[in-house]
């Protein structure tokens, strides 16, 4: 095998084994993907000064390619959503939840609705929704996709297929505000922290578009970390990544996540995240 | 059939062969054998089936005929020098062959200067095949035809494009360099002077095989004549060698 | 018969198979029309499509060495993709009368680059191996087949004529090599715009080509940057003639090594195995549970394979003839002997901005017309497609027109466009059109986001929800279904008895 590897390696052109000893990580933040490289790196800087060892950043598209990098050992800490943490600490045995942000402890998820679709906010969804049209954010999302998903199985009885008309899958919450205020869905789901900075931007009409139900609040975002990298960088290293993570408190970094500041979390933190995965089939037992 | 050259061995044999594309039967019931030392000449209407018969003909022997097709079978984007060395790839190994690609090999570059002195194309030798006029490329053919260096010429329409005076000269030189050689012309006046042996096809069939001896312009003519067309009536001027009518 | 075929000279087309043709196909999209998701929604798209619109017309970007870095490297992976798989293809087609070729092909190209990205990532990471490979390997099968067919455009009569003891490699090397070079090489031009689409589009999945920055201004609504990119972008692909020139290749080829993106971090490849053994493979198949494992494949039969290919073949099906629609309606207005020598400018330049803008770019435009359904998408696709195609059969026009069929009494404007030019490239035009009907079904794949359940789209849930072996059966079902419309498109092509060779050969 490891010849074969050999092979491979020098026949595909695999690029130069980057220095082993470089940390590296990974984060998509739920907002403003601009200019990742920049403002992360500055994170990455960070990190290096508390940590004595090299530190890089890099950006990724999607929480798929996050898990990957992640479960390839080519990122060692990644910024994940609910979910994908969740999903990548299945699939690397010993990795960790670090520290999630403040808000994240109670994340919430608001169902928007365009003012044509009639639907009046209430404290829960009510039949008005079916046969509208309705759109998810991105089909990995926490907020955007299995929690609203999750609550409209257990309000309805039923698949969200089944509910609406059309399920559309805009791949970003600032696809699904703008999809439903130009009308294209009449219904959407959230994350409430992009709506609540859309709104505060001016970017969204409230004559167009409104809030009609907020999820209960559950946890989102976290830093998880390989179990390896004690091995691999000095026992207590992960500890040491933790502290570094908890103690961040320049507001412009904090700004890129953007969260208040970082909290101790553990993967039982995420326990109802994914019992809420596997009750409506997105993860497999 | 007559069987006029004796014990040679034979070279070509079809039994009658039939041939149809779709509706169309382009051959029909052809029986023909060919010896070593013959040489052919192959008359017809177009459309008769000249070119089938002379491609069934390659097929029986392909690795000892020179062939030049009717188009002459040229790549636009060599050169005539390259054109002409194609016919040696038998001769040489496919690195020599590659490198000649680039760089022409030295021996061969002075067997082909030879040979389009002869064939009048000294001053073309480095012109990409596109470069020429129809009768040059066909010279260059029958350059590379001549450079197999084969016992049997086969040759479809050869120097039908090359003006009468060449055409007479090369036609010979390509009857000397080949002990059998089964050509198919339009120019009949061609066939007789330098054939021992004429074929002529009609509609798929042989109507006519005879020793060229006891042929004339004007019993040849008579198988160019289309029964159901005004022309029956007009015998063809016979000076003028050529028939181009469509049925 | 192969024997007899090059001996005879084969019939001549006739106008009455191409309509037939043409008809069954129209037919097949009414058809579909029936059964396909096409609604309209009142929807209220202005104050989104003016900031779009604003956004193109003042492009903006504040931070310039990172788009010219995008734009690098964009070409760089195009180039070295290209320079890897057009010899590679080139070897194939030579053995291409081979099946096990052919199919091996087949598959390479029916998967789509953002899907071998995918599975690519799970081996290299986020690497530079990835990025090409990503691309090299479903061009090396599309170069492989479209030189093959090259091949068997060309005359077979040099190739008689070289002495049978020669062998095949001599004889490829002074017959069907030096006789096709023309159209293989400016099939490889073309098939460089292609990969520069490609490795932009690759952004879309974590490359750092213009793809990623491209995506995130789009989905954040950032459009004076998004359109700054897209002009970026258009301006690569129209300038390709003025930079690249046969000399300076070596020496881009060199630049573009220099400019692949270092892998950070430590990627070791080493999942291949555990890909390939484990990951696509059903936890059931895995566990040797064959109850269990017939349930997973019937569940996935019941609920993604066949509702996602009925969906795509009919989606398919109406965007491939509104295509052809859409090339009939453009080519002329870029066509030099149809609209002029400088009035062609503007045609030409509306068909560069459908063939480069990308189809989900073109998709979300739609959506925000006319709602979630079948419809953007169908008209995503055919514009994409039919700007392409236009763009091909203009450039046949253009080189023909001083051809050997020119005549100084040829009439002009539309009776030319009707008699003279339309019936000349139609050939082509189908066989073009039948070709991309294998894309147009890759690219179905962007239908994610219209909430339509293409196989695209289950594709790309699988891989989002890490189910590789979901993803692994969709992709062999895809990969098969591509096969089997390659497979009809050749007969249909050779129904119409097209010339696509011809038409690329001549066009430079």
């Amino acid at each position: 095998m490891s010849f074969l590897r050999r092979f491979l390696a020098l026949a595909l052109l695999l690029p130069a084994l980057a220095r082993a000893d470089t940390f590296v990580f990974t984060a998509i933040p739920d907002e403003d993907e601009s200019r990742l490289q920049q403002r992360f790196g500055k994170v990455a800087d960070y990190l290096s000064d508390r940590l004595g060892v090299e530190v890089q950043y890099i950006p990724v598209k999607s929480y798929a390619a996050a898990i990957t990098a992640f479960r390839n050992n080519q990122v060692q800490l990644a910024w994940f959503g609910g979910l994908s943490g969740v999903q990548a600490r299945r699939l690397v045995p010993g990795s960790e939840a670090l520290a999630q942000g403040y808000e994240d402890q109670f994340f919430k998820t608001y169902f928007i609705a365009h003012a044509s679709a009639g639907v009046e906010p209430a404290d829960q969804l009510s039949d008005s929704l079916r046969g509208k049209t309705f759109t998810f954010g991105s089909k990995g999302s926490t907020s955007g996709r299995l929690m609203p998903e999750f609550h409209l199985r257990e309000q309805f009885g039923e698949a969200p297929q089944k509910i609406f008309s059309r399920v559309g899958f805009s791949g970003d919450h600032s696809r699904t505000i703008a999809q439903v205020q130009s009308g294209a869905y009449q219904i959407g789901a959230v994350n409430y922290s992009v709506w609540e900075s859309e709104l505060a931007q001016g970017k969204i009409d409230p004559d167009k578009v409104r809030v009609i139900w907020t999820t209960p609040s559950y946890p989102d975002y976290q830093w998880t970390i390989r179990g390896d990298v004690d091995g691999r960088f000095g026992d207590g290293f992960k500890e040491r990544v933790r502290r570094a993570m908890l103690e961040l408190n320049d507001p412009e970094l904090l700004a890129s996540f953007p969260r208040q500041r970082f909290v101790p979390a553990s993967n039982s933190d995420y326990a109802p995240i994914e019992a809420t995965a596997k009750a409506i089939g997105l993860l497999d037992d | 059939m007559t069987d006029r050259t004796g014990s040679s061995a034979v070279l070509f044999q079809l039994a009658r062969q039939s041939l149809s594309y779709g509706e169309q039967r382009v051959l029909d019931d052809i029986t023909l054998t060919i010896r070593h030392g013959e040489k052919v000449a192959l008359l017809g209407p177009s459309g008769a089936g000249k070119s089938t018969l002379l491609n069934l003909l390659y097929r029986q022997q392909p690795e000892c005929s020179a062939w030049q097709p009717q188009g002459g079978g040229l790549v636009d984007l060599l050169s005539v020098y390259q054109n002409i060395f194609i016919g040696a790839l038998d001769r040489v190994g496919s690195l020599p062959a590659l490198w000649n690609l680039l760089c022409p090999l030295p021996a061969h570059r002075r067997a082909i200067e030879a040979l389009a002195q002869l064939l009048g194309l000294q001053e073309k030798l480095w012109q990409s095949a596109d470069r020429l006029s129809g009768g040059q490329r066909q010279r260059v053919a029958i350059g590379r035809a001549l450079y197999r260096q084969q016992p049997v010429f086969l040759g479809d329409e050869p120097v039908s494009s090359v003006d009468p005076l060449q055409a007479e000269a090369l036609l010979k030189h390509l009857l000397e360099k080949h002990e059998t050689a089964v050509v198919s012309l339009h120019n009949r006046q061609l066939a007789l002077d330098h054939f021992d042996r004429v074929v002529v096809l009609r509609d798929g069939r042989i109507c006519c095989d005879c020793p060229a001896s006891e042929l004339n312009a004007a019993r040849l003519d008579e198988f160019y004549q289309q029964p159901d067309s005004p022309a029956y009536e007009r015998p063809e001027p016979a000076s003028e060698g050529w028939v181009i009518r469509t049925s | 018969m192969i024997a007899l075929s090059g001996l005879l000279p084969s019939r001549g087309s006739s106008a009455r198979t191409l309509n037939g043709v043409c008809l069954l196909m129209i037919g097949g999209a009414l058809l579909a029309l029936i059964g396909a998701d096409i609604q309209l929604y009142s929807v209220d798209p202005w104050q989104e499509l003016s900031r779009i619109g604003l956004g193109l017309l003042q492009p903006g970007w504040r931070d310039f060495p990172t788009l010219l870095e995008a734009v690098g490297q964009t070409v760089a992976f195009a180039l070295l993709a290209v320079a890897l798989a057009a010899p590679l293809g080139l070897l194939l087609a030579t053995v291409f009368h081979w099946l096990p070729v052919r199919l091996l092909c087949a598959a390479l190209r029916s998967v789509h680059e953002l899907f071998w990205g995918l599975i690519f990532m799970q081996l290299y990471g986020l690497s530079a191996t990835t990025g090409l490979l990503a691309i090299l390997v479903p061009f090396t099968g599309v170069f492989a087949k479209v030189f093959a067919e090259i091949f068997e455009q060309q005359s077979p009569e040099p190739a008689r004529t070289v002495p049978p003891a020669a062998g095949g490699l001599k004889r490829h090397l002074y017959t069907l090599i030096p006789q096709s070079w023309p159209a293989l090489v400016s099939y490889t031009r073309y098939r460089f715009e292609c990969a520069l689409r490609s490795s932009a589009i690759l952004g879309f999945i974590g490359l750092p080509t213009l793809g990623f920055h491209l995506e995130t201004a789009f989905k954040q609504g950032q459009y004076s940057e998004a359109g700054a990119l897209l002009w970026a972008f258009l301006l690569l692909i129209a300038s390709i003639r003025f930079w690249l020139r046969p000399r300076l290749i070596p020496l881009y080829l060199l630049a573009a090594l220099w400019l692949l993106p270092e892998t950070i971090g430590f990627s070791n490849g080493g999942y291949l195995w555990q890909f390939i053994s484990s990951d696509i493979w059903p936890a059931a198949v895995r566990a040797g549970e064959w109850g269990a494992a017939l349930d997973w494949y019937a569940m996935m039969f019941n609920e993604q394979l066949w509702p996602g290919l009925v969906q795509t073949l009919l989606l398919t099906q109406i965007a491939l003839v509104l295509s052809g629609v859409v090339v009939l309606a453009t080519y002329p207005f870029a066509s030099r002997a149809l609209a002029g020598p400088v009035l062609r400018w503007p045609g030409r330049f509306l068909l560069l901005v459908l063939r480069s803008t990308p189809e989900m770019v073109l998709a979300f435009v739609f959506l925000l017309l006319f709602g979630p359904s079948g419809l953007p998408a169908v008209l995503a696709l055919a514009l994409h497609n039919g700007g392409l195609i236009a763009f091909l059969v203009a450039n046949d026009s253009d080189a023909e027109r001083n051809g050997p069929h020119a005549r100084p009494d040829d009439p002009k404007g539309l009776m030319r466009y009707a008699y003279i030019e339309t019936p000349r490239r139609f050939p082509a035009l189908l066989a073009l059109l039948f070709y991309r009907w294998e894309v147009i079904l890759r690219e179905s794949a962007i239908m994610g986001i219209l909430g339509i359940a293409t196989l695209g789209f289950y594709i790309d849930s699988a891989f989002e929800e890490i189910r590789y072996d979901r993803a692994f059966l969709l992709i062999a079902v895809t990969a098969l279904l591509n096969m089997l419309v390659d497979s009809l498109s050749r007969r249909l092509r050779r129904l119409a008895r097209s010339d696509r060779a011809g038409l690329l050969s001549r066009r430079h």
